[in-house]
Parts: structure tokens; C-alpha cells; sequence
């Protein structure tokens, strides 16, 4: 069956993550994709060439020198009306940053894909979340999703909630265990899509039409202003995606919520986890329900801006909060338990804030070890920083 | 009388911030007025940048992109594509970067879009070192200039920029000077006719880096191109060199004694700098030989 | 201050004002040339050579006109000290200009150019007195004014010594008859062979007009006091060359002294030569020191005159059918004023010529006796101010009479500025105020300044280096055979070659430079001239430096 009559219908496949993240930018009709390998995201690269060789896909496909140049050419493109989507990872998002301040200032609703693996040194290739998470401050919304099926929907949500927000977007898969594992996506018709996803028409960009230019000096009391725009941009964003997600549902059948509440009903202890960590949460929730322990599972869809309400909202009552980071910030811990403390702080009846550096560098995290981590939690006194267990 | 074409079109504004007599500003003009309306700039930090005016006033009377120092060439990548996404292909980007930027810290995204050819006018404004910041070297600083980071003299030579760009193969590189602005608006406006990446590097003296009076930035450049130590040349498709001022009138010791940077240079030092222009004069006149006796 | 968009540019930067920043302010100057300083005639050098330029080769005359009635003469004859001012001697040779200048006089005579009448009448009349080019000069510029002129002339024909003096083989005589001509038709009363020959007849003129120039020239002849000219081998130079002129030769024997290093014993001599003399020219100042043009003295020596330099006679006899001059050599010291100098003889010096009969032609001083009461003198000329106003109210004088300048363009000079002094003191007379005098029109936009522009206010590297015209003579085989014209005029193509070598100092050629090298684009073409933008020029100075004519200049500010 060629890709076109597949697209059309919209139908299942059999895909890994970095292919369906290459299937929903396929859908969502980049005109611009200045795009870099790197091991893992290789693939997403080579799918989308695939697809263009193939005709079915005709965005202007840049292939440039290094990730930086990458991201260089991912904003003006960007600011000059046309959807743009790239792809990285590790590395290459690393030697992104720069530019990374650089697309949020320019309030521009880029969607990159990034899978999340170790950074260097030592070079390593194993899940780990550190390297988007290293990115939080730089004006990036940032997803993590825990499989392909995820991936290729957020990929098209992404867009829409960036190019309402006018700010960039990452979408982050974690490094094989989604990034290469392959499993039936559905992969919706591109007509479904183009309903759901309007083209992309902002009111000012660069355009010889009507001459206005970006990127001059500015004094403080404008820069002061431009942060708090972003600021306001980015506090409309859980809601946005909110929206994107609800209509997505309407349409596909199927959403992702902003923060997932897995079997949180009268948990007496939540695992509060992002990316691939997820599923084996599920399974461990599933596990320890079934022993008769209250414990749920709260997904981080949305790192960035961290949901503050709804995640105080999922927490509350809760006892113990067990958070396990795939990432590591030296002299700071894990980023998610660093991140929901400060969340959590102040709330009446906050819970125990438990924070678990487990999976750092890609160690596997099986169910069995996150219930224990529970149970360990449930009997100890949380500490302030980070703990490594493994 | 030598003639100046006539200036139309203006694409600069008065108002700008330029120092009095600045040759950036000025070369600007020129070259935005060949480029005409249907153009796009990148314009990275450099002082060019300053020039373009403080928000929300721009100078230029088409949409600039300012990109990071380091990415113009990258930056102006994605905005070809974008217009060429939207169809808009006979828009012009053109990036007026400073040596800094093309030289040195951009010169990795650069080589990459010449490799790539991709379809825009890259316009170095060469004034031969870091002028925002105060005038440090840059690696396309002379030898023997002195600079906030060379304070006795620059110890190595100024990188060949010009047979860099010729060696990717590009369609057209050309060295340009505002002393001889109907050489200068020329040339703009031949690479404006040719797609693919095009590279002028645009000798300026800058008054405040260089040492010199407000009035005397086209006498330097007009002396850099009199002695040879700024040849005027064009290399196509990588081969073709012409040399498009064949005269060498003046010793490089003229050219060297308007300038600040070069005071209480050693006699020696003036002498191995003319060795040193005079071996690259000669061995651009061969190459203009034998490309003027190769098959065209 | 919130209403400012932080991101997205949304105006020009020409709100901002960025001449605030600036010490100084260029203006477009209209200036004078050190070519026009040094014209015995104020001649608008730049502008006629900019017109010839552009092939206007009728307005060229037109403005060469408006200061000399006699381009084709001056062209010929006159000593161009502007070439010697030339800037652009500075840079390769000096200008050709005089050759242009002949150039565009003989076109004008070829063509037919008449001059047009004056757009005014004036009922004032003056008398000139003396039809040579001083007289001339001012009977053509008072015409113009509209005022009647009456031209007394003593001799049968206009011209005075361009046509008793100079030979037809330096200005020709269709040359002058038809620049002469032009002048009287511009409706002057021309009295010939009249002279006011005592005082009774000079103060009729003066009761029947309202002024008088007088410009009589010098006519009479210095002699050297070693030299009995009662002898028939000693003669006047004057009285011999107005013979010759006349088609006359003197029978004085074949080797001829001619004594004398200015332009009349040069005359002489090589009058002389084509009468078929052998010709010795005895001169006291050295070579390089003789008044006479350094042309003159070449061409002389091309065509066999032997010359003495140097040297004086001490004494003359006439012994064995011969004469012998008894001379010395001497170093020549100019005095402080033209006409005056000592010589030091050299003690082994001596040495001794021989020759059929010696001329002399060492200069001429005005005859003045008959200008009655009120004409004070200085030494033996008549004395003037500035404004060639004499010691009377109504008299004005000027040329050989009252100047030792004792050039044919000094002359055309001098009746032009007692013309203009006439004129200011008729119309004060009646109370009028004096004409409007700019010394040429020019764009309104630009500043008049009299200062005349230096070689360094010239942007030279906006002129490829050029020979100057090469100037082409007659062989002197020829010259002598056939008493033809010796130089030779520029043909068209090296005319206008020629003029494109001009700096036009202070002369805009409207080349858009100034616009074009301006960084702030504060300089803008108005009407036929420049307008700086004081809101935004930044005062750098580009302009004036890349200037090509030096028609920018730059003034302090004071704020
Ligand atoms: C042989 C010679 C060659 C020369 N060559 C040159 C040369 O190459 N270039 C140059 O620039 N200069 C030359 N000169 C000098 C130049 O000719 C004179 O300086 C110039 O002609 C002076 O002009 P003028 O009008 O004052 O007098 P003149 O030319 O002498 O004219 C005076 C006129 O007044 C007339 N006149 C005199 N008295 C009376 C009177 N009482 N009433 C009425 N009319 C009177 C005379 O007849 C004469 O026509 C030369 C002079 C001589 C003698
Ligand atoms: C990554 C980065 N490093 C340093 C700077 C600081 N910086 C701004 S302009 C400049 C010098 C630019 O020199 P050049 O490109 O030659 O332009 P010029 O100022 O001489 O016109 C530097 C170093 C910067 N903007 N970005
Ligand atoms: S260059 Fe022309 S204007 Fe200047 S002095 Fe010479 S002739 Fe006169
Ligand atoms: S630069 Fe040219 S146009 Fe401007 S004043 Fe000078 S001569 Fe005139
Ligand atoms: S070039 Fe422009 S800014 Fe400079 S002095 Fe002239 S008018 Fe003023
Ligand atoms: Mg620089």
C-alpha cells in the first residue's frame, strides 16, 4: 500500500517512535526542516527524507553543518511565516542552546523533537532525560511522551499550541525505549489532521511586503516587557494544551491530558515520572493495586510550564509522592523532584516529596523495583535532596 | 572625472547610528540600494547591527533578521527556504556580517551554505577586526595591526577568506571596496543576477579601529586598493579570476602611515609586509593570466 | 513608553536627529580657481572649460565672453599666468587653457558669433581714448551695461600694438579684424585718426560725456643712451616693426642686432628673420629671466636667431662698413617693481659683436603730457587706484598707460574693471544702487565664496592622469617661408580631451559625489545644486574630502 492512500485513510502501523514522530511532522505540514543526525534520532531524519524522495512530503529540507546552524536556520524560517519542524537529541540540542533563548525570544512556535539521551562526557547513548531538561530555561514547552502513539499526536498538538502561544515547543521521547521500540500507531488521515491543525498565517513576520525587521537593540523597559509577554505566553499554555488535547479526543478518540492521573483515586502514594519511565510506572501501580496498595501513577505531559495547579491538584491528599528522575543536575539532584517540591511547597497537607534518582544514564528501572522504591518511601522520612537508587 | 553611478532607490535611512564617516554605513547604502526593495537582510552583531537602528526604529527600509553572531549564514539559509517555501523566489536574502562573524565565528555555518550553494548574497563588511566590541583581532586582522587583543602587532597574517570562499565552488566571489563604489554597486548588482551562494568581502575602514579621521575612510580604502594590500578581484564558479583594478601605484608604507593601528611599525616589519603583498599581487595577476588564456 | 513594541521594528530611524552630534557643517560653495585668481581678465576658467566640456561650445564662449571680448586673441597671444596657477600642474601638467581658449574663439569667429546687444539703453555717455585692448575691453563692457560709447582712436585702424606690435605670424590678422569687429558692432562710436592732442581737446571730451577712460597705451619708445639714433644703422624697435607690419622692411643690411628681451625685441627679431636677416638678440636678463614668453624665445631660436643672454652694450661704432658692438656680460637683478633692475657686470665680461645695424626694443613709456589738469602721475604713468580711478573724478585709465603689466590680457583686464568702476560711480551719480555683480551665475543652492580653491581641497584620485594637449607649431622651414601663424590650434578631439583634465575648482560639475559618499544621506541634489541635511548630517567631512572640484566646504559650529 503506497503512503499516500495510507495517509489519506488514516490507518495503523507498525512503527517506532522516532517514525511516528516523523509521521506526525509529516502530517502537520512543515514547509521548513533544517535537520542534523544523531544517534537516536537518526531515524526521524531519515524517514522524513525517505518520505520526500518518495513525493509525499515537500518540505524544504535543510541539512546543515551541525545542530547549531540547524536551529540557526529553524528561526528566521520560522519568523517569516512558515511552519518549522526539526528533530535532535543529546548533543545536538546541547549545542542548540544559544539558540534555543534565541527561537523563545523570537517567539517563534518551532516543534523539535527531541530524543532524550545521555550527555557527554563520557559519550554514552542511553535514555536519559538531562539533556531537555538542561533546556528548561529557555522559553521551550516542553512534552514528554511515553510512547510512539504519543509521540506522533503531541508532535501535532505541539504545533498548535506553539503557533497559538508564539512560542516553540519540544516534544521529548526517550532515547530506544520509545524512540525505537515499535508498536500499531494509529496514524490519522492527513485530511483529519489538516482540520484539527490550521495553516500557519502569523500576523507579523518577515515579508518585503510590509518591511518590518526583528532583532533590534532594545532598552530595559522593553526587554522587561518582552519577558513578561513570554511569561503570559507560557501561563496560557497548560489551557492551550488543555484544549488541544480535549479537541484531539473529539477527533481521534484518544488524548493525553496535561498531567495523566493513573489510578490516583484515593492513592495514598502517587510515583510522579515523565517519558518512557511511565509505563513501567503503570505496570508497578497495576502490580501494587492488585497487592491492595493505594498507590496511582501522575504523568508529567508538560514540563514546561511545569501545570503547577494540576499538579498540586493530583497531589493533594496524598501522602507520599515517590518522583523518580531519568536525569541528573550535579549539586541539584533530580529536576522533576527539585521542580515539584518547589510546586508543592506551601500547599495545605503537602504531601512527602520522596526524590528518586533512578534511571539516571539509562539503567533499567523494572516494576518490581519501583514498588519497592514505594514501599521504602512509605516507611522513611523524605530528605531534601535527591537519593540514588537503583 | 571618474564617474559615480547616480543613487537611486535608497533601501538605508538617514538617522541611523553610525559613527560620523562611517564606510560601514556608507558601503550599506550602496549595496541595499543595488539590492533594491525586494530583499531581505540578516544582519548579525557587528556594528552593522547598531546601525540598523534601536528598536523599534529600523534604518533599513527592508526586514532585517538579526541572527546570532555566529549563525548568519545558517540563519539566512532558513530564510531562503522559507521564501522559497512560499514561492517568493525571487527575493533576495543578503547578509551584511561583519568580519568577526564570517571569519571566525561564523565561518563553520558559512562553509556549510556555500557547500550547500545555497541561494543568497553573503556581503562581508571587513573592517578587520571585532569593531562592536571595541576593536579586537579577528583572524582577518593584517598582520602586524595592532588591536585591544594584539596589543604589539598581530603575529600572524590575515586569512584568505576570499580563495576560501572560491574554493567551495560557488558561483561568485569577489572582493569590494567604497572607494570604488561603482565597482562596489557593480559587482552587487552582477551577484544579484547570479543564484547561489555569492560572497563579496567589502573592505571598511573603521575609523575608531584603525585610527583615523572622520573624513579619511575612503582615502584607506582607496590606498589598501592602490598599494595592493586589498586587491580588487572576482573569482566565478571558483576558477575565473579577474582582477579588476590592475594597477598598483602606491607602496603598502602610504597606505599603512594613514593608520593608527600601525604606528611605530619597525621598518622591517613595513618591508615584510610588502613582501607579503606584493607575493599575493603577483600571484593574482598569474591566475588573472591564466584564467583571461583558459577557454572561457 | 508601553505603547513601544518591544519585538517587530515599526518606524525609520529618521525620527532621530543625528546632526545634533556634528561640530561642523559642509555647505556647496561656488568658489574661485587660482587659474581665474591669476587671469589678468577674472576669467570663469572652470565654467567655460565645464560648458566646452559638454560640447556647449556656444555657452562656453558665451561665459569666456562676459570677462574678455577677445578669446581667439588672447588665445593666441596671451602670457597665461593661469597655467602657471593651473592646480592641476600639481598633479600632472597644468591645463592647456590658453589653447582652449583659442579654441573656442576661433569656433566662435568660424561659426559667426555676435554678440547680443545690451537689454538696456543708458543715456550716459563715456569717451575712450585709445583703440587699443584696453580701450576695446572697456567700450565692449560698457556697451553691454547700455551705456554710449565713443572710442577715439589716433591711428587709422583699431587694435593698437595687437596690430602695430604683435606680427600676423603670432595673431593673425583676420583673427583680430574679426574680434574687433564684433566689439564696434555692438554699437560703438568709433572715432579714427582722431587724438586729443592738448588740453582744450581732452576737456571738450570731457564736457561732452560723463566719463572718460583713457587707455593710450605707451607709445613712446625708451632708448639706449649709448646709441646715437641719428646714425642709419640704429633704429626703434616700435617704429621699425610698425614698418614691417605694414609690409615696409627697413634697408638696414643683412646682419641685424636686435636689443631687447621681451616680447617686442623677440618681435623684432624674428621679424626680422623672415625679412631675411641674420639675427642677433641681445638680451640683458638671462634666458629664463627675459619677460618675453618661454615660447617665444624657443620658437625664435628654431628659427636661427643667435642669442646673446646675459649681456649689455657698452658701446657701439660704426668702422670698416661695419658696426661693432662693444658688450659685457652682466647678472640681471630684477627690481621690486616690473621695469626696474640693476646689473653687475662681470670683470673678464667683455667681448665684441659685429653686425650691418643695431634695433633696439627695450620698452615704452605712456605719453601722458597732453591728459590735462588733474591726472596725477606715478613715475611716467598715469596713476590709479585699484579701480583704475585716476586723480579726476571723471577719468579712469587703465593698460600700458597706467600699468607696467604690459600684457595684451592685463589691458583687456584693466578696461574691464574701469567699465564696472565707471559704471558703479554713474549710477551713484544718479543714486542708483550699483548692478548686482556675481562674477558668474551659479546655482542658487551654493554659497559664493571668493577664496579660490587649493590643489588639496581637490579630490584627485577622481582623474586618471593625462597628458596635457600637446601643443603643435608650424616647422620653422615654414614659419619663415611663409610668414604663416606658428602655433597651431588643438584640433576638436584634443579640446575636449583637454577639458576633461579640468579640476573645475569651485566650480560644481554636478558629479553627485557628495550625494553619493555621504554615510548619512544628508546631502540631496536641489534644483541645479546641493542641499546638506542639517538634521542629520553628522559633520564627518566626506563630502568636502571626496569633493572633486573642491565645490564643498566645511564650516565650524558653534551651539
Ligand atoms: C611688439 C610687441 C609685442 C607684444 N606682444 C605681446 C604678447 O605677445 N602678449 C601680450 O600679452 N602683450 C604683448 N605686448 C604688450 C601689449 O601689446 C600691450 O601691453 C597692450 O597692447 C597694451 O594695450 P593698451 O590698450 O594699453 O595700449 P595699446 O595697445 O598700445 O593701444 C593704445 C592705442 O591708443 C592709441 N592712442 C595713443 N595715444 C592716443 C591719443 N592721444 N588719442 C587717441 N588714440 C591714442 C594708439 O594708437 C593705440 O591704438 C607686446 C607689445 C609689443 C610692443
Ligand atoms: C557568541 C557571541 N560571542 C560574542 C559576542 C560579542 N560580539 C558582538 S559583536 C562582536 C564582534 C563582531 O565583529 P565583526 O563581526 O567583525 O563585526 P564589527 O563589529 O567589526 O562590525 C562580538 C565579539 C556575541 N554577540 N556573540
Ligand atoms: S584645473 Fe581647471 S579650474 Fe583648476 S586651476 Fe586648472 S584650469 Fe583652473
Ligand atoms: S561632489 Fe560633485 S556634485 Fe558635489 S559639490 Fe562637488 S562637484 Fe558638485
Ligand atoms: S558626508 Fe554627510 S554626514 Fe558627512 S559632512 Fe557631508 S553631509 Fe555631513
Ligand atoms: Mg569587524
Amino acid at each position: 500500500m503506497d503512503a499516500i492512500a495510507k495517509s489519506a485513510r488514516g490507518a495503523t502501523q507498525l512503527l517506532t517512535g522516532n517514525e511516528a514522530v516523523a509521521w506526525g511532522a509529516r502530517l502537520a505540514r512543515p514547509q521548513v526542516c533544517p535537520v542534523y543526525p544523531i544517534t537516536p534520532q537518526t531515524p526521524v531524519l531519515e524517514t522524513l527524507t525517505a518520505f520526500q524522495a518518495e513525493g509525499t512530503f515537500d518540505a524544504e529540507i535543510i541539512t546543515p553543518e551541525s545542530e547549531h546552524s540547524v536551529m540557526s536556520a529553524c528561526i528566521p524560517a520560522s519568523l517569516a511565516g512558515t511552519r518549522v519542524f526539526t528533530a535532535t537529541a543529546s548533543q545536538g540540542l546541547l549545542l542548540m542552546h544559544e539558540l534555543l533563548h534565541y527561537a523563545s525570544g523570537a517567539r517563534a512556535p518551532i516543534v523539535m523533537a527531541n530524543v532524550n539521551r545521555t550527555v557527554a562526557s563520557p559519550w554514552a547513548f542511553w535514555p536519559d532525560q538531562t539533556d531537555s531538561l538542561a533546556q528548561r530555561d529557555t522559553g521551550w514547552v516542553q512534552l514528554y511522551v511515553e510512547s510512539a502513539q504519543e509521540a506522533l499526536d503531541s508532535v501535532i498538538q505541539a504545533f498548535r499550541v506553539a503557533e497559538q502561544a508564539l512560542l516553540p515547543v519540544m516534544v521529548s521521547l526517550d532515547a530506544f525505549y520509545v524512540s525505537h521500540a515499535m508498536e500499531p500507531v494509529d496514524v490519522p488521515a492527513q485530511a483529519d489532521v489538516d482540520a484539527f491543525l490550521p495553516p500557519f498565517a502569523p500576523e507579523r513576520r518577515l515579508d518585503t511586503a510590509q518591511p518590518s525587521s526583528w532583532g533590534n537593540v532594545v532598552s530595559q523597559d522593553m526587554y522587561y516587557r518582552h519577558r513578561q509577554a513570554i511569561e503570559e505566553a507560557m501561563a496560557r499554555v497548560p489551557a492551550l494544551l488543555a484544549q488541544a488535547d480535549g479537541d484531539w479526543q473529539r477527533r481521534f478518540g484518544r488524548g493525553w491530558g496535561v498531567v495523566e492521573r493513573y489510578r490516583c483515586d484515593g492513592a495514598q502514594a502517587v510515583v510522579v515520572t515523565m517519558g518512557s519511565m511511565c509505563g513501567t510506572a503503570r505496570v508497578a501501580v497495576d502490580d501494587m493495586r492488585e497487592a491492595g496498595l493505594p498507590v496511582g501513577l501522575v504523568k508529567v505531559r508538560l514540563f514546561r510550564p511545569l501545570p503547577v495547579a494540576a499538579l498540586r491538584a493530583a497531589c493533594a491528599g496524598v501522602r507520599d509522592v515517590v518522583v523518580l528522575d531519568r536525569n541528573h543536575s550535579p549539586g541539584a539532584g533530580g529536576v522533576l523532584h527539585q521542580e515539584l517540591r518547589a510546586a508543592l511547597y506551601g500547599t495545605t497537607n503537602a504531601p512527602r516529596i520522596h526524590g528518586l534518582l533512578a534511571g539516571v544514564g539509562g539503567v533499567n528501572v523494572p516494576p518490581r523495583k519501583i514498588a519497592e522504591f514505594v514501599r521504602e518511601a512509605r516507611d522513611s522520612e523524605p530528605r531534601p535532596e535527591s537519593v540514588w537508587v537503583r | 572625472m571618474i564617474a559615480i553611478a547616480p543613487v537611486q532607490d535608497e533601501m538605508l535611512c538617514s538617522g541611523h547610528a553610525a559613527c560620523p564617516g562611517c564606510i560601514d554605513a556608507l558601503a550599506a547604502r550602496h549595496i541595499l540600494a543595488a539590492m533594491g526593495p525586494d530583499t531581505m537582510a540578516v544582519i548579525p552583531p557587528s556594528c552593522m547591527a547598531i546601525i540598523a537602528g534601536p528598536q523599534p526604529m529600523s534604518s533599513l527600509k527592508i526586514p532585517v533578521y538579526q541572527p546570532t553572531l555566529e549563525s548568519s549564514a545558517a540563519a539566512a539559509s532558513g530564510l531562503r527556504r522559507a521564501l522559497d517555501a512560499q514561492g517568493k523566489r525571487d527575493t533576495q536574502v543578503l547578509v551584511l556580517a561583519g568580519d568577526g562573524g564570517t571569519y571566525d565565528i561564523g565561518f563553520q555555518c558559512l562553509s556549510s551554505a556555500a557547500e550547500r550553494n545555497e541561494d543568497i548574497l553573503y556581503v562581508c563588511l571587513d573592517n578587520e577586526g571585532y569593531m562592536n566590541t571595541g576593536a579586537q583581532k579577528s583572524s582577518s586582522t593584517p598582520h602586524f595591526a595592532r588591536t585591544g587583543s594584539t596589543p604589539s602587532g598581530k603575529l600572524s597574517r590575515k586569512k584568505n577568506m576570499v580563495e576560501i570562499m572560491a574554493a567551495h565552488g560557488i558561483p561568485y566571489v569577489a572582493t569590494a571596496s567604497a572607494s570604488h563604489l561603482a565597482d562596489l554597486r557593480y559587482k552587487v548588482e552582477k551577484a544579484k543576477a547570479i543564484r547561489g551562494t555569492r560572497f563579496i568581502t567589502v573592505l571598511i575602514p573603521c575609523l575608531d579601529g584603525w585610527g583615523l579621521p572622520d573624513d579619511a575612510g575612503l582615502t584607506a580604502a582607496r590606498y589598501a586598493v592602490e598599494s595592493g594590500a586589498f586587491p580588487l578581484y572576482e573569482i566565478e564558479d571558483g576558477a575565473r579570476v579577474t582582477l579588476n583594478v590592475t594597477a598598483r601605484p602606491r607602496p603598502v608604507a602610504d597606505y599603512l602611515a594613514l593608520q593608527r593601528r600601525y604606528r611605530g611599525m619597525a621598518e622591517a616589519d613595513v618591508a615584510t609586509l610588502q613582501a607579503e603583498v606584493d607575493a599575493a599581487w603577483e600571484a593574482l595577476e598569474r591566475r588573472a593570466a591564466a584564467g583571461a588564456a583558459a577557454p572561457a | 513608553m508601553n505603547s513601544i513594541p518591544p519585538i517587530w521594528t515599526t518606524a525609520t530611524t529618521e525620527s532621530i536627529r543625528t546632526g545634533t552630534w556634528r561640530a561642523a557643517l559642509p555647505r556647496h560653495v561656488q568658489a574661485s580657481s587660482p587659474c581665474r585668481e591669476a587671469c589678468p581678465v577674472s576669467g570663469d576658467i572652470a565654467t567655460w572649460i565645464g560648458l566646452a566640456r559638454e560640447r556647449d561650445f556656444r555657452g562656453a564662449w558665451e561665459a569666456l565672453t562676459r570677462h574678455n571680448p577677445f578669446p581667439a586673441i588672447a588665445g593666441r597671444i596671451c602670457h597665461h599666468p593661469c597655467e602657471a596657477a593651473c592646480n592641476r600642474a600639481g598633479f600632472d601638467e597644468a591645463l592647456s587653457i590658453c589653447k582652449l581658449e583659442r579654441f573656442v574663439g576661433d569656433l566662435a569667429i568660424e561659426r559667426g558669433w555676435a554678440f547680443e546687444a545690451p537689454t538696456v539703453e543708458r543715456e550716459e555717455r563715456v569717451a575712450i581714448v585709445g583703440g587699443g585692448p584696453a580701450g576695446l575691453s572697456a567700450a565692449f563692457q560698457l556697451r553691454r551695461l547700455g551705456y554710449r560709447v565713443t572710442l577715439v582712436e589716433a591711428r587709422g585702424e583699431l587694435g593698437g600694438l595687437m596690430r602695430h606690435g604683435i606680427p600676423s605670424y603670432r595673431l593673425a590678422r583676420e583673427v583680430l579684424d574679426a574680434e574687433v569687429a564684433r566689439v564696434v558692432a555692438l554699437g560703438v562710436d568709433v572715432r579714427l585718426n582722431a587724438k586729443p592732442e592738448a588740453a582744450p581737446a581732452w576737456a571738450e571730451l570731457r564736457r561732452t560725456h560723463d566719463a572718460v577712460f583713457v587707455a593710450t597705451g605707451a607709445q613712446r619708445q625708451k632708448r639706449l643712451p649709448a646709441l646715437d639714433y641719428g646714425q642709419p644703422w640704429v633704429a626703434d624697435g616700435a617704429a621699425w616693426l610698425a614698418s614691417a607690419n605694414a609690409g615696409e622692411i627697413p634697408a638696414l643690411g643683412k646682419r641685424l642686432v636686435v636689443i631687447g628681451g621681451g616680447s617686442a625685441a623677440l618681435d623684432v627679431a624674428r621679424s626680422a628673420r623672415r625679412a631675411g636677416h641674420e639675427v642677433t638678440l641681445l638680451a640683458l636678463e638671462a634666458r629664463g629671466q627675459m619677460p618675453a614668453q618661454r615660447e617665444e624665445v624657443d620658437e625664435a631660436l628654431e628659427e636661427g636667431i643667435a642669442l646673446v643672454d646675459g649681456a649689455m652694450l657698452q658701446e657701439a661704432s660704426h668702422a670698416g662698413g661695419e658696426v661693432r658692438l662693444a658688450c659685457r656680460r652682466v647678472r640681471f637683478v630684477p627690481g621690486e617693481r616690473r621695469g626696474q633692475f640693476s646689473v653687475v657686470p662681470f670683470a673678464d665680461g667683455a667681448f665684441e659683436l659685429r653686425a650691418d645695424a643695431i634695433v633696439t626694443s627695450i620698452g615704452q613709456d605712456p605719453d601722458t603730457a597732453a591728459l590735462g589738469d588733474g591726472v596725477a602721475l606715478d613715475g611716467s604713468l598715469v596713476a590709479v587706484d585699484a579701480q583704475q580711478a585716476t586723480a579726476r573724478d571723471d577719468t579712469w585709465a587703465g593698460g600700458d598707460v597706467a600699468s607696467m603689466a604690459r600684457f595684451v590680457t592685463d589691458a583687456i583686464g584693466q578696461g574691464k574693471r574701469a567699465a564696472f568702476a565707471i559704471d558703479r560711480a554713474l549710477r551713484a551719480r544718479r543714486g542708483e544702487a550699483p548692478a548686482a555683480e556675481r562674477w558668474r551665475p551659479g546655482p542658487a543652492a551654493a554659497i559664493a565664496i571668493e577664496a579660490s580653491v587649493p590643489l588639496p581641497a581637490i579630490a584627485t584620485h577622481a582623474y586618471a592622469p593625462q597628458a596635457r594637449a600637446a601643443a603643435r607649431r608650424l616647422e620653422p622651414a615654414a614659419r619663415l617661408a611663409s610668414g604663416a601663424e606658428v602655433q597651431l590650434a588643438l584640433d576638436i578631439e584634443q579640446a575636449l580631451a583637454e577639458t576633461t583634465r579640468c579640476f573645475s575648482c569651485g566650480t560644481c560639475i554636478r558629479c553627485d559625489t557628495c550625494v553619493a559618499v555621504c554615510p548619512d544621506l544628508a546631502v540631496v541634489r536641489e534644483g541645479d545644486g546641493y542641499r546638506v541635511l542639517g538634521d542629520y548630517c553628522k559633520g564627518c567631512g566626506l563630502c568636502v574630502k571626496e569633493c572633486p572640484t573642491g565645490s564643498m566646504d566645511m564650516v565650524q559650529e558653534v551651539r
